[in-house]
């Protein structure tokens, strides 16, 4: 067909083929965004990492070769805290094989930890949207409101930023009881101030932007505009806090179950796994290994997958290349 | 903006004013820091040979007339201890006057919640307070140089000490929970001798040349308790269902060292008449669920089980034995038992209040080697109200059996017993529990005693003035009469002494403090005579106040010494039946 | 300048305000009879009774927190049951240990971490530069718990016989009873107040050796921190190298350095005098925030170590169900947080010229 383009010199009006015009792919935030992602090897890293704990987290029950509370006493010929025992590695094959080895209590200790894989994500994430739910209401409240309210909310989130987030969560944990549920309650109530802050930020820069006058211009309601136009544009630094914010999450669990606040037995959690065996540490070294470095593993990858997107979606941090 | 100043001027005015209240109140010193006040309890303003009115005080009059004796009687045995009167007859001589004939007297006495004090420390400072809790004056061969709470205690020679003075100049106790900590510092030399090795560790300490590896006698128990006030197990058919579905064998097999034995009834083997009766149930899972079903639970229910995280002689591995616990009784009878952990002490004092429902994972150490230190102390007529309500049957029958002196005289009494203890189910049973003690192989004299109060004033390796010794926990206090924790016994034991003390590796009780205790024919009196120029640590002479005092501190409620810690003073309760005085029960 | 410092100061009130009101409502949150879940279950009716009157628990609840807000104000937190001691005292027993640990892991993390962060960005992506980059994420990532275990293991037991042992516990060797310092010199001190904060310092032992001039006890007690602090250090290390680079490379590529390099300073001056002034700005921050894992981190680490501090009194309280110590720790932690964090803010104005036009 033909071109429609406007002559420079004789002003005559041509049409220009519309599939000419669509060869180039548009430029959109996301895509540049994960471009730049996927250029940092760090958070590709980080990426595989948490793909393969997610496949463990959701096939566990078909990967792990045991029941994780099963007790082994008078079904296997197998002692307390036995030493892993690989075929592949040459292990006698009448001996039953155990990864990882047994615990204290004569369960498979390799496929505890598989399931403890399930149970750090779900800790990780649901402390993170309950945190960042709540934190992201009062942020916006606070952000786009100001005055009194503004002040009130800020003031109790410096209060809580006041304690150091561990010990305020204890303290929240033995009011409560301990407990799994009232340990995720305590983490994400000590989380919310970080998103809150990050909320308030985002929301007081897009405020005052030409679209959101656009929409109040046109008639929106406060809740349309805040929830439908400002909050969208603040989507940015609450997921980069969000991903680190896991990553912090799954630690203080870790940390809180370690002290006997958090998973009970006999839930197979890393943190208490990992204290229920720290006596044996130099008998049974590989009770005490393997957990901590699968915490280790899935927080690196949390804070990878964070540092990557941080600078992937920071447009500021785009100049800077190199 | 304006809110922001706003809201400054207001907190400013709130927090001035709060000063100036702080400021007008009674001005305690403002320096956040402050050393513990002297202690809060009343000096005694009574001269000691003030009594309350109920009593009638008996004065002696005696040779030197300087010496007022301190003694106490009880007005008549209704009030249903032991004690009738403890008397200062004189300088070295002290009576004790029972309501009942007691053949183990000789035995209690000898237990170290009954040593002796400077009665006048116990007069300076109330019977109670940091100072005598910390630094308790005493006649044993070490006194305390500091404690370093937290860290360490240290002791160092009496020097008044009237025997031998201890082998090694300095003592040092230290502690760590964890077993595997233990075995380092002593394979790295940093400690010189180690209670409870890890079960896992016996062959390690075996085979390492520069270690010796002592074993202690099981005389322990480990034992799951059930306080029948608590719903469901004031049902005795739940109680014995539980009893019957807990296969107790796989427990000592896979979680006890070698040494440890399944316990088929509550006191030992080795202490006389511990093992008469019919044993423990076998290990039934069928006719357990039958009998849970009839009691009403045929599909389990929910409960707890209750322990503190410290490692013992009779349960070296508390959270494993517990998962394991919850596991068979999971598997087994479907009951659905949720852990809890509680602090040492809290734990020790809640069980002993009767708060603690459910199942509760406790265990005891033989302090004196009688029968009546173990079923008297748990299930006598004196005993806490650990397991709820008490039976009379137990009670009545354990009464008997600690009036005669003859063994095979005392023997159907405690058939009686343990059968009565079988049926009712007030606690399950489990272990004996070995244990193993680790030293230097350079360390001479050694001791694995199998009461856990092992003398260290014997113990020396050559070239070193300071023995280090590490144990499982650290003591609680320094004043034994309100202790019951075996950690905090031993540290008291080097301190001070009792009037008779336990042979080395024995049974019986030989003279300690006093030369003799000579009782009447009826084993109704007994009278002590002390030995003469006994000094405490402190210079003064050891005279039959400081044995009254130190006693009726203990025996009478109403007495303004009757402070301590938590004025439980349990061994006194359970071993001598009763206090004077004491207050009505709480409504 | 003076009003950013009353300004700062007077913001803080409301925060402190905020903390006594958390503490006080998470303190009456507890289920139960408040008495025995305060004192415990040995307290008899008389002390309850004592108890009650002195909170004003029969008052309302306006009153009750007037009255806890003047015993605060007055340093008075109360008496454990438990240990028969003032709180104040406990606390004066176990801060030097934990003050002392967190010094030696903040002067880890500092003095290791701003040098390797500097390197790093001045040789950016070399070798070191990666490496460093690798193990600081790695750092933040570990469980501190773990990572003191991890260390135990190394080296009390795998080294052990080697000049590299490491003891696992406590903080001297056993029999090692440095006397205090004040003792040493001769000094009679009366007054209670001036004792009890001689005998506070004297309970930093390191502080103490050298005062007493005793070299090997320094190293002994030396000997015994450097595995905890490595252990409660290591997150906030990883947190300042990555930060010192970042702000380092921000630094190095303005203007005014590459003026420095145009003039032909040597690379080190260039580093050293320009660059290194104004990287180090955020680093205040870091340190600030910090703090939190730092004492975080104590919790964790004091008990794996054996050290009692103030971490792991606090631990033990919430075990055992003592309250008092846990609300009494917990404010002080919380104020202690807040003056920090003040201070931090305040040494802007010494720090950053730009504040102290604002």
């Amino acid at each position: 067909m033909s071109d429609v383009t406007k002559s420079k010199t004789t002003g005559q009006v041509r049409i220009l083929d519309a599939e000419k015009l669509s060869t180039e792919k548009p430029v959109t935030l996301w895509g540049t965004a994960r471009r730049r992602l996927f250029r940092r090897k760090s958070a590709i890293l980080g990426i595989v990492i948490l793909g393969i704990l997610v496949i463990i987290a959701i096939f566990a029950p078909w990967l792990a070769p045991y029941d994780p509370q099963e007790v082994l006493i008078g079904i296997e010929k197998v002692r307390v805290r036995q030493a892993p025992c690989i075929h592949l590695l040459g292990c006698p094959a009448d001996q039953p094989q155990h990864i990882m080895g047994t615990d204290g209590n004569v369960r498979d200790e390799f496929s505890r930890m598989l399931f403890g894989a399930r149970l750090s994500l779900i800790i990780g994430f649901t402390t993170v949207t309950f945190a960042i739910i709540i934190g992201t209401v009062l942020g916006a409240l606070a952000g786009y409101l100001g005055g009194w309210v503004d002040n009130v909310i800020m003031r109790f989130m410096d209060v809580l930023l006041a304690f150091p987030s561990l010990l305020l969560a204890i303290a929240i944990v033995t009011i409560l009881g301990p407990g799994l549920i009232n340990a995720l309650l305590a983490i994400g109530i000590v989380s919310i101030p970080a998103y809150a802050r990050v909320t308030r930020s985002a929301v007081l820069t897009t405020r005052e932007m030409e679209f959101v006058e656009a929409s109040r211009s046109l008639g929106g309601s406060t809740l349309y505009i805040l929830f439908g136009r400002i909050l969208p544009n603040s989507m940015t630094p609450l997921i980069v806090q969000g991903t680190l914010g896991i990553a912090t999450a799954i630690l203080d669990a870790a940390a809180l179950s370690f002290l006997g606040l958090g998973a009970q037995p006999p839930t197979p959690e890393w943190g208490s796994m990992l204290s229920a065996e720290r006596n044996q540490v130099f008998t049974a070294p590989y009770l005490v290994f393997y957990p901590g470095l699968a915490i280790m593993l899935v927080v690196l990858s949390f804070n990878l997958l964070g540092d990557g997107l941080r600078d992937a979606l920071d447009p500021r941090l785009a100049m800077r290349t190199k | 903006m304006k809110h922001n100043k706003l809201y400054i001027l207001v907190a400013v005015i709130v927090m001035s004013s709060m000063i100036l209240a702080a400021c007008a109140t009674q001005a305690t010193p403002t320096v956040v820091v402050t050393e513990a006040p002297a202690t809060s309890a009343p000096v005694a303003t009574t001269p000691p040979t003030a009594v309350p009115p109920t009593k009638v005080p008996t004065e002696v009059p005696t040779a030197a007339p300087t010496f007022e004796g301190f003694s106490l009687s009880a007005t008549d045995c209704s009030y249903g201890g032991e004690f009738s009167s403890i008397e200062a007859v004189d300088e070295l001589t002290v009576k004790f006057t029972l309501c009942y004939p007691d053949p183990a007297f000789l035995s209690k006495i000898a237990f170290s919640a009954f040593a002796i004090h400077s009665s006048d420390q116990i007069v300076a400072t109330g019977g109670g307070g940091t100072e005598l809790l910390e630094n308790p004056i005493g006649t044993g061969p070490y006194m305390l140089s500091e404690w370093k709470r937290g860290d360490e205690i240290v002791f160092t020679q009496n020097p008044n000490y009237r025997g031998e003075a201890a082998k090694t100049p300095t003592l040092v106790f230290r502690w760590s929970s964890e077993a595997a900590q233990r075995l380092l510092e002593l394979q790295s030399g940093t400690v010189d001798g180690i209670d409870n090795v890890g079960p896992a560790d016996f062959d390690t300490v075996k085979n390492d040349p520069n270690l010796q590896l002592l074993n202690r006698e099981a005389l322990t128990t480990f034992y799951i308790g059930m306080n029948n006030t608590f719903k469901p197990f004031d049902d005795e058919k739940v109680r014995q269902a539980i009893a019957m579905g807990i296969d107790r064998q796989r427990i000592v097999d896979n979680f006890y060292p070698a040494g440890s034995s399944v316990a088929e009834y509550f006191t030992p083997c080795t202490l006389p008449n511990g093992c008469v009766g019919d044993p423990w149930y076998k290990f039934d899972v069928v006719a357990a669920k039958a009998l849970l079903a009839e009691a009403g639970f045929p599909n389990g229910f929910d409960t707890t089980i209750t322990y503190r995280d410290v490692v013992r002689g009779y349960l070296p591995q508390p959270g494993v034995v517990a998962q394991d616990i919850q596991a068979q009784l999971k598997a087994n009878l479907n009951i659905t038992a949720e852990i809890v952990v509680m602090e040492s002490a809290a734990y020790l004092d809640a069980t002993s209040a009767g708060t603690v429902g459910g199942l509760h994972l406790l265990g005891w150490g033989a302090d004196f080697p009688d029968i009546v230190n173990f079923l008297d102390y748990h299930f006598g007529a004196g005993s806490s109200k650990q397991f709820g309500t008490h039976w009379t049957d137990i009670t009545d029958a354990l009464s008997a059996g600690a009036q005669l002196a003859d063994n095979a005289a005392r023997k159907p009494f405690y058939v009686t017993a343990n059968n009565a203890i079988r049926q009712h189910v007030p606690m399950i049973p489990v272990a004996h529990g070995g244990s193993g003690v680790a030293y230097k192989a350079a360390v001479e004299g050694g001791q694995a005693s199998p009461l856990g109060n092992e003398d260290f004033s014997v113990m020396s390796i050559s070239g070193q003035d300071t023995f280090v010794w590490m144990q499982n926990a650290e003591p609680i206090s320094l004043y034994c009469a309100d202790e019951t924790d075996g950690e905090t016994l031993r540290a008291c034991e080097q301190i001070n002494e009792s009037l008779y003390k336990y042979q080395l590796g024995g049974v019986a009780a030989e003279p300690n403090l006093a030369t003799a205790c000579t009782p009447n024919t009826d084993l109704t009196e007994y009278t002590c005579t002390l030995g003469t120029g006994i000094k405490f640590s402190d210079g003064s002479t050891l005279d039959a106040n400081d044995v009254t005092m130190s006693l009726i501190a203990q025996w009478d409620a109403s007495s303004p010494y009757h402070v301590a810690r938590t004025a439980t003073f349990e061994y006194f309760n359970a071993l001598w039946g009763a206090f004077l005085n004491a207050p009505p029960p709480a409504p | 300048m003076f009003t950013y410092i009353l300004r700062r100061i007077l913001s803080s009130i409301p925060v402190l305000f905020g903390i006594l009101a958390v503490t006080f409502i998470l303190a009456r949150a507890i289920p139960g009879d408040p008495c025995r879940a305060m004192l415990g279950e040995k307290a008899t009716q008389a002390v309850c009774d004592q108890f009650i009157h002195r909170h004003g628990l029969d008052k309302p609840i306006l009153t009750q927190f007037g009255i806890y807000v003047t015993e605060i104000a007055r340093g008075d937190f109360g008496e454990s049951l438990r240990f028969g001691k003032p709180v104040t005292t406990l606390m004066s027993e176990r801060l030097p240990t934990t003050l002392e640990l967190t010094f030696a892991a903040m002067g880890f993390s500092i003095f290791v971490g701003i040098p390797l962060g500097i390197i790093s960005a001045v040789r950016q992506n070399s070798l070191i530069d990666i490496g460093t980059m690798v193990v600081a994420n790695i750092g933040i990532s570990m469980p501190v718990f773990w990572l003191g275990l991890m260390l135990a293991y190394v080296f009390a037991l795998l080294l052990r016989g080697t000049p590299l042992q490491l003891p696992p516990s406590g903080r001297l060797s056993p029999g090692l009873s440095p006397d205090p310092f004040y003792v040493v010199w001769g000094l009679n001190v009366t007054s209670q107040g001036l004792l009890s904060v001689l005998n506070f310092i004297s309970r930093l032992n390191m502080l103490n050796a050298i005062l007493i001039g005793r070299l090997d006890i320094f190293w002994d007690a030396f000997k015994h921190i450097i595995l905890p602090a490595v252990a409660v250090g290591t997150i906030p290390l990883a947190l300042i190298a990555r930060m010192t680079r970042s702000s380092m490379l921000d630094v190095l590529g303005t203007d005014y350095m590459r003026t420095a390099r145009a003039k032909g300073l040597p690379r080190l001056r260039q580093v050293m005098k320009h660059a290194l002034r104004n990287a180090l700005l955020p680093l205040v921050t870091i340190i600030g925030l910090s703090l939190g894992s730092f004492l975080g981190g104590a919790v964790l680490t004091e008990t794996i170590f054996n050290l009692s501090g103030v971490g792991r009194i606090l631990y033990d309280a919430i075990t055992a169900r003592d309250y008092i110590i846990v609300q009494s720790f917990t404010v002080v932690i919380a104020i202690f947080f807040v003056v920090l964090n003040l201070i931090v803010d305040i040494s802007y104005l010494y720090l950053d010229p730009r504040v102290r036009l604002d």
